[in-house]
């Protein structure tokens, strides 16, 4: 059986192809003012890399903020229950999840069948989010897919006092005037949403074992920095942690 | 004669004020802030002094608040250091004496202040930790909107209709902004509904602490007309004038308590 999942998200829309419960194919592009008319031609390249006929694909799930953009769909699922499906599909041993979104960080605690038991979201405010560290990287002047490689050469983490983006920006820009080595002060940056990673993940369990989803969950200067502030066991979402809402909306596609 | 003088360091620009012995205001000095405090309260305290003919050891006493109030008495160009707060509650009451409730909107805090008829704090809130409903929130969105911030308020008062924000923090409003000047949005009810945003936050934070008349405005956001009349609607009342420059009371009231100090 094959589905497609996809996933419009507030900076990226991303999208995969599941043949049998195997991922076949992906694809991401950035979130743009037309993406309803992109979304097409989109959806059509991901068919073409997975060598798939648009008639053999059985159904199509959109999920995401622009999830009702998707007018290939068949129907629209909520983003924090395609989160926990495709977690509780590819691990059955961990039952908190956060999934770090463009705009938005939502911690969950997933139920044996992979529903949601609780959650807390904040999506009011970009701290912490994939919008929050867009902000900071213009800021620092190196591009996010960099951070990582400058926060491991950091002799420390900057420290960063501000939970708002605002104010955190100032910081950074603050510490980069006063001659702060960048590498620390990506390394702050990483720091700083951990913490706010942390805490939202403890609001509801103490010692779950835990997985991190969404396109930060990718830069490992903040997921080591989670791990190192969070009890209860880290395990590495097993595919690329951008692609979980849209997988669990092509597994949704496939019930 | 003694002239006694007061040293307010804000995120943005820092204030110094001097007032002689029966606390008329004497003078006063506003300048952008540098990277170090202590530099900021030196250069604007020079300036001012200068300007009057006087010298840092031929007065009273001074008194500093704001950002590095600490470390300002400690390089000895001030003699003491009160909180923000009580500077502008006494600042404010010495200005306006019936004066009972305060919103002060600085560079990076919200506050609401409620004092008694001596200027006293009766009871304070504040918002320190996020920028929106902030003198930062209004500087972003002019620069994302290209008007100047001191050209902001007249424009959203000129506003056919309001445009408004649906998000509260200031990164989400400054891409709904861009979101609206790409459609071709009206700028005058953008900045209308920027006026809106900010002056919703300050009158949460008025309901919060519950509003006493006579009230007025301080701080730099308080010579911005939008913001001043969108809280006046929500709030249904009239904002009493403040009859000097509304970014200096901080100023005024560290200047004022370093008089009531030396007494």
């Amino acid at each position: 059986m094959i589905t497609l999942g996809c996933d419009v998200g507030s900076l990226f829309t991303k999208a995969v192809l599941l043949c049998d419960g195997e991922l076949a194919a992906s694809a991401i592009i950035e979130t743009t003012g037309t993406i309803a008319a992109e979304l097409p031609g989109f959806i059509e390249d991901l068919l073409a890399r997975g060598q798939v006929a648009r008639g053999q694909v059985e159904a199509i799930a959109a999920t995401g903020r622009g999830g009702s953009l998707a007018g290939e769909a068949d129907f629209v699922e909520e983003e924090m229950a395609c989160v926990g499906v495709a977690v509780r599909h590819l691990m059955r041993e961990v039952d908190r999840v956060v999934e770090i979104g463009g705009q938005s960080i939502s911690a969950m605690l997933l139920d044996p069948d992979g529903d949601l038991l609780d959650f807390v979201r904040n999506d009011k405010c970009a701290s912490g989010s994939g919008r929050f560290l867009e902000v900071m990287s213009d800021a620092l002047g190196i591009p996010i897919g960099e951070l990582d490689e400058h926060a491991a050469r950091a002799s420390r983490d900057t420290p960063l006092s501000s939970q708002c983006g605002v104010f955190v920006e100032s910081e950074v820009i603050t510490h980069l005037n006063a001659g702060e080595d960048p590498a620390d002060i990506a390394a702050g940056l990483c720091d700083a949403v951990a913490r706010i990673i942390v805490s939202q993940a403890k609001r509801l369990s103490e010692q779950a074992p835990y997985t991190l989803t969404g396109g930060v969950a990718r830069i490992q200067g903040v997921v080591r920095r989670v791990q190192r502030r969070l009890s209860g066991e880290y395990r590495a979402f097993p595919k690329d942690p951008a692609l979980a809402a849209a997988l669990g909306a092509a597994l949704l596609a496939a019930e | 004669m003694s002239i006694f003088c007061g040293i307010d360091v804000g995120s943005l620009t820092a204030q110094a004020v001097l007032v002689a012995d029966d606390e008329r205001l004497v003078g006063w000095r506003s300048m952008r802030v540098r990277p170090n405090p202590i530099d900021s309260a030196r250069e604007v305290t020079d300036s001012l002094l200068e300007a009057h003919g006087l010298e840092r050891g031929g007065l009273g006493s001074t008194v500093a608040t704001g950002y590095g109030r600490q470390q300002i008495v400690e390089q000895g160009l001030a003699d003491g250091n009160l909180s923000e707060i009580s500077c502008h509650g006494a600042g404010a009451q010495r200005v306006l004496p019936g004066v009972r409730t305060i919103i002060d909107i600085g560079g990076q805090d919200a506050k609401v202040i409620r004092v008694n008829d001596r200027g006293e704090i009766v009871d304070f809130v504040m918002n320190d930790k996020c920028a929106s409903g902030t003198g930062r929130f209004l500087e972003v969105m002019s620069r994302t909107l290209g008007v100047e911030l001191s050209r902001l308020g007249e424009l959203a008062l000129g506003a056919r209709e309001t445009i408004e924000l649906s998000s509260r923090c200031s990164i989400f409003c400054e891409t709904e902004v861009l979101h609206g000047l790409q459609r071709g949005a009206d700028r005058a009810g953008l900045a209308a509904g920027i006026t809106r945003a900010i002056g919703e936050r300050a009158a949460a934070l008025a309901r919060r602490l519950g509003v006493e008349e006579e009230i007025t405005m301080t701080g730099g956001v308080a010579k911005n007309a939008g913001v001043r009349a969108e809280i006046e609607r929500l709030l249904a009342l009239r904002l009493a004038d403040c009859p000097v420059d509304p970014q200096i009371v901080g100023a005024l009231g560290a200047a004022v308590l370093a008089r009531r100090g030396a007494r």
